[in-house]
């Protein structure tokens, strides 16, 4: 699968082991409840970045480039966070990247979800042939770097939101379709399923009234973790110069144009990197929460 | 790194650090006056892809090519022409040229040089066989002959008053015939033997190239033993390792980094203005680029004085027009390119721009600052009302879209003058045909082509000086900067870059101050 | 052990589908992406030369042909010449090898050298100062993008400490970073399962007989419980492995490492297609033998879970 993307390894047995006892399953609640919290602040920034940024993220100032986090730069302004290359306030555009990591991330987890779950749902109902080359799928895409592919795509169709936002959809559909194949499987095995297919029940009736109330939980278990690789994996792209355009604010973008000054305007990188950072990990680990919480059996695979 | 050079690394730290603890010592600059090094090590931005010369023409390339190969002409850093493999040559009549080879100069292998080994690398260069990427340098020629063992004549189409500076530039290396025929290409580029001054001793692809000094060399044995060019792409380790003392000589400084080379004691920089331009090239086929008018005011808009201050820290001149400083009839009375966004707004209303977006398709560090100044430089567009955009291509797409002629609006180029002429300049580039014939004015093309082949230096001087002027007001390319080409190295050396990026460490450009 | 062999064979029947899938969807998206021959030709050369180096190359040929050889070609074990190198591509793909084997291996030694400890002590002293510490750099250390890391460890070990250079191949000091910021999330994976492994053992009985026997808890832990923990850890070690060498393709990059993962990214910036598809070939092949070997260590190891 893709690079450094945070999946998930089975829970902390010590939670498993207090989560019997009522304390635990609380506090579990709290973090989980405190990690929405900071995706709703995040959510929050990125729409209000307008009125939340002091200056215009793509507004230069070449004089008073790479200056230091101060509250009063040469070009009279304060830059708490200090400027780049171009003279741009770093506090602006760090706020202005959430947005670009956060509609990436949902969007990417939306496609990813829809795919992998049709696909799943179709492997699983139709069997056979369906089944293997779907599966067999799957393990193609689990075998080599995903990046690698990623990059090829973005060569060919050029770097923008559409594109970006698929093909990091595109990178995680696997998850998702081996939960729901599973869970068809199950459910095929039962009767009553056959017996509404012979009164003529619909398909897409069994889907929304048995299989997805089954597996709701899961699903939103493994599109949190997947919230958190698809920001890592497009901050990755746009490190690597595969990302949105500029001069649009984006923190792997950023944190790209900073590396050439590490040494002497750490900042440039280093703030974008930090808030990648801690956005990566509350997400990530609010999916192991809500695992714990909602989905003890999921640990165990 | 040696053995060698990492006790260089301990004995300077072993210096800093006293110094630091005695502040009131005698703080010398560590290893600053002299060295007992006999290892040249330089770090450039890439590395290579190829040891053959004839096909490869990257900057990375050439700066080993060069070395291990010699032209029968050499183009020193002075920008003179000075005798190579060829002692001496002249024009016999309009039509042919003579050359006379240096006597008793052997190959890297023990082989001797001979005048069929030039007959047989220039009709190499374009022998459909031999699929060579330099096939159309030679284009003017129309044919090599070898008389006897120390002469060749060259016999061209149509007068070319740049023979002599065509040869001195890439697809002119001399290769050895015999070794050639013996082994094949691939042998030969997996294994290189030239006449230059350092002959080939191995390549770790990614990492570096060793080479060893050629103690026969004719120009003299290079002041070292071994020359170790390092690939180092990312910018800081770059530096690092020059401040540190790792590496002798870097490539490609970026000006932001001038100032920490020169604060350190025992580095210093050293520039070179480049043999050519940083301009952006129009597409003036695409409206509203079509419009001499837009194009008066994107040029006009252009704050080229604060782009040189601040994003080049002083490294570079505003151009005056096509002509870089330093080449053949370049106008030393012309003004530099006007910066007045009042004029560039008039202009820009008398032309009837209706807002559409003009785009920049810029390469992300494939020429020094290319990302940030097409981003400031839209910045300075918006400013006077136009709608400037900004887009990100890869190298590779960039190639694509200049064969194909098919850039959105303006795209970066770094025109080089491979001659030291504007022939070789912007008439390349621009003539009909050329790579980037976007656009024609009779007068202009009569004159570029009268000049080309015209051995009256007088009359070509007349002919650029009135090119300029249409070029001025039509401007097919929008001229930027001429950029110095920063080096890093260290004190101990001493070396004078090549304007046209050439990496000349022959005895008359390279050597160690010795202690 | 009949039913195994046919398990065993099927598996490997679906993993070389696998990777002839992946290298066709390659094959596919490389075509597409873009035309190598504006790469090797100076800009000012005519049209003329642009068809014949496409002609030299095959380029110019329909995609189909192309695939057609290209299939027929890779079945003699022949992956053609780099664009790039003008050499066969499979000799530039093994050139590049043994750096990216020296940095994977060193990561991943170094990784369970330090985690399989870390995991142990934390899951002895669980709930002290001590777990808490470990456990949240684990977390950083999984969560943290690759990328970003080893930015962190340049600037701060790097470029302001001054211990160790920032990129390239070449004594021991070169590798500590690159090893280091590709070895974090393994690293950090295998820690928190080492932990959570052998919390879940000491809970079982015959632990808690061996403790009530008086037996000191280190002793428990070494002679009892760690052997039963060691056969997860060292499942999620096994695919830990597999997985790194797509972290090698941004760990390479960002540290100049020259390994195939940078090598990848850099021909498919040269549109280099032969060696890109050796490199993705080569790894795949990598990924699948790993996994397979871990399924059969596994059956071998834990008869309980033996495949049906």
């Amino acid at each position: 699968m893709a690079s450094s993307i945070p999946v998930s390894v089975p829970a902390d047995a010590a939670g498993l082991e207090a989560a019997r006892g009522g304390r635990v399953a609380r506090r579990t609640r709290q973090l989980v409840a405190a990690g929405a919290a900071f995706v709703a602040l995040l959510t929050i920034m990125a729409v209000a970045a307008p009125w939340l940024a002091p200056h215009d993220p793509v507004r230069q100032s070449l004089r008073a480039r790479l200056t230091a986090p101060t509250l009063e730069a040469a070009d009279g302004r304060a830059h708490p966070l200090g400027t780049d290359h171009l003279g741009r306030d770093v506090l602006s555009r760090t706020i202005w990247g959430a947005r670009v990591s956060l509609l990436v991330g949902f969007a990417a987890v939306m496609v990813g979800g829809l795919v992998g779950a049709g696909l799943g749902i179709l492997a699983g109902y139709r069997g056979g042939w369906t089944d293997t080359i779907i599966m067999t799928m799957a393990d193609a895409q689990l075998a080599f770097p995903f990046i690698l592919l990623a990059i090829g795509i973005i060569a060919v169709l050029g770097p923008s939101f559409p594109t970006l936002v698929v093909v990091i959809g595109l990178s995680g559909w696997v998850d998702y379709a081996r939960v729901l194949r599973s869970q068809v499987l199950v459910l095929r095995s039962r009767e009553f399923v056959d017996a509404i297919l012979a009164l003529g029940g619909a398909v897409p009736r069994i889907v929304a009234r048995h299989i997805l109330p089954n597996v709701l939980s899961t699903l939103v278990v493994i599109a949190t973790l997947q919230l958190a690789r698809a920001i890592v994996l497009e901050a990755t792209l746009s490190f690597l110069g595969l990302g949105i355009q500029p001069p649009t604010p984006s923190w792997g973008g950023m944190i790209q144009e900073g590396r050439e000054y590490l040494d002497s305007a750490w900042w440039i990188s280093i703030f974008p990197g930090c808030l990648l950072l801690l956005t990566s990990l509350v997400v990530s680990r609010s999916g192991d929460w809500l695992r714990d919480l909602l989905d003890p059996t999921l640990r165990s695979e | 790194m040696s053995g060698l050079t990492r006790r260089e690394l301990l004995k300077a730290a072993g210096v800093a650090g006293a110094a630091a603890a005695l502040p009131s010592a005698l703080a010398g600059p560590a290893g600053a006056q002299g060295t007992q090094k006999r290892e040249l090590v330089v770090a450039q931005g890439g590395d290579i892809s190829k040891f053959d010369p004839h096909f490869s023409t990257s900057a990375n390339d050439i700066r080993i090519s060069f070395n291990l190969f010699d032209n029968l002409i050499a183009r020193h850093p002075d920008g003179k022409l000075q005798p190579s493999l060829a002692t001496d040559w002249k024009l016999t009549n309009p039509t042919t040229w003579t050359f006379k080879l240096r006597h008793g100069v052997k190959w890297h292998n023990g082989d001797p040089f001979s005048s069929a080994d030039v007959k047989y690398s220039f009709e190499r260069t374009w022998d459909p066989k031999q699929n060579t990427r330099v096939s159309t340098v030679f284009t003017t020629v129309d044919k090599v002959e070898a008389p006897d063992a120390s002469t060749v004549v060259f016999t061209t189409k149509k007068p070319d008053p740049l023979l002599a500076a065509r040869v001195a530039f890439y697809g002119g290396q001399i290769v050895p015939k015999k070794y050639l025929e013996a082994v094949g290409n691939d042998t030969f580029n997996a294994k290189p033997v030239g006449t230059g001054p350092v002959r080939f001793v191995s390549w770790t692809k990614d990492d570096k190239i060793v080479l060893e000094a050629n103690p026969d060399y004719f120009g003299g044995r290079p002041d070292f033993d071994r020359f170790v060019m390092r690939a180092v792409p990312e910018m800081a380790p770059r530096v690092a390792g020059l401040l540190k003392g790792e590496t002798d000589i870097i490539t490609q400084l970026p000006p932001d980094q001038g100032e920490r080379v020169n604060g350190n004691p025992s580095t210093r920089v050293a520039g070179a203005l480049y043999a050519g331009l940083y301009v952006l090239a129009v597409n003036s086929k695409v409206p509203p680029l079509d419009n001499p008018l837009v194009k008066q005011a994107l040029s006009l808009a252009v704050d080229r004085d604060l782009i040189v201050k601040e994003l080049w820290r002083g490294r570079g001149i505003a151009p005056s027009g096509p002509i870089a400083k330093g080449d053949n009839h370049f106008d030393t009375s012309l003004p530099a390119l006007k910066y007045d966004p009042k004029e560039a707004r008039e202009r820009l209303k008398k032309s009837g721009y209706k807002g559409e977006d003009i785009v920049i398709e810029t390469t992300a560090a494939y020429m020094a600052n290319d990302k940030p100044m097409a981003e400031a430089i839209v910045a300075m567009w918006r400013d006077i009302g136009v709608n400037g955009k900004v887009e990100v291509v890869e190298y590779s797409v960039r190639a694509q879209k200049n064969r194909d002629k098919s850039f959105k609006g303006l795209w970066w180029s770094d025109p080089t003058s491979t001659l030291s002429d504007p022939d070789g300049m912007f008439w390349r580039l621009l003539s009909p045909g050329g790579p980037q014939d976007y656009w024609r004015h009779a007068r202009f093309d009569e004159l570029g082509e009268a000049a080309r082949f015209s051995v009256d230096e007088k009359f070509r001087g007349q002919a650029y000086k009135e090119m300029t002027r249409i070029f001025l007001e039509h401007l097919p390319w929008i001229p930027v900067i001429q950029p110095y080409e920063d080096y890093g190295l260290q004190k101990h050396l001493e070396w004078t870059p090549n304007p046209n990026q050439q990496f000349e460490i022959r005895r008359f450009a390279f050597k160690f101050r010795r202690a | 052990m009949r039913a195994l062999v046919t398990f065993l064979a099927a598996r490997l029947a679906r993993a070389l589908v696998a990777v002839w899938l992946v290298s066709t969807v390659v094959f596919v998206v490389m075509r597409l992406s873009g035309d190598p021959v504006p790469l090797l030709l100076p800009p000012d050369a005519p049209r003329s030369e642009f068809a014949r180096v496409a002609r030299e190359l095959g380029t110019d040929r329909p995609l189909p042909v192309q695939y057609a050889v290209f299939l027929g070609h890779v079945a003699q074990g022949d992956f053609g010449r780099s664009i790039h190198f003008r050499e066969p591509a499979m000799r530039v793909a093994l050139e590049y090898l043994p750096a990216t084997a020296q940095l994977g291996l060193t990561a991943f030694v170094f990784a369970v050298l330090v985690a399989v400890p870390a995991g142990v002590v934390s899951a002895v002293r669980r709930n002290t100062v001590v777990d808490q510490v470990a456990m949240g750099v684990a977390l950083v250390g999984q969560s943290a993008p690759t990328f970003f890391l080893g930015i962190l460890f340049i600037l701060t070990l790097s470029l302001r400490a001054g211990l160790l250079p920032t990129s390239g191949r070449g004594d021991w000091t070169h590798i500590v970073l690159p090893a280091l910021t590709l070895g974090a999330f393994a690293m950090a994976s295998i820690a928190r399962l080492t932990r959570s492994a052998l919390l879940e053992v000491l809970r079982q009985d015959y632990v808690r007989t061996a403790r009530a026997k008086g037996l000191r808890e280190w002793r428990v832990v070494a002679k009892h419980a760690f052997r039963n923990a060691a056969i997860p850890v060292l499942t999620i070690t096994g695919l830990q492995f597999g997985q790194l060498f797509s972290n090698t393709l941004v760990t390479e990059t960002v540290f100049a490492w020259p390994g195939m993962g940078r090598l990848a990214i850099q021909s498919i910036y040269n549109r280099d297609y032969p060696v890109v598809q050796c490199v993705v070939f080569l790894s795949a092949v990598l990924f699948v033998a790993l996994n397979f070997l871990i399924e059969l260590v596994y059956g071998f190891l834990d008869p309980r879970i033996r495949p049906r």
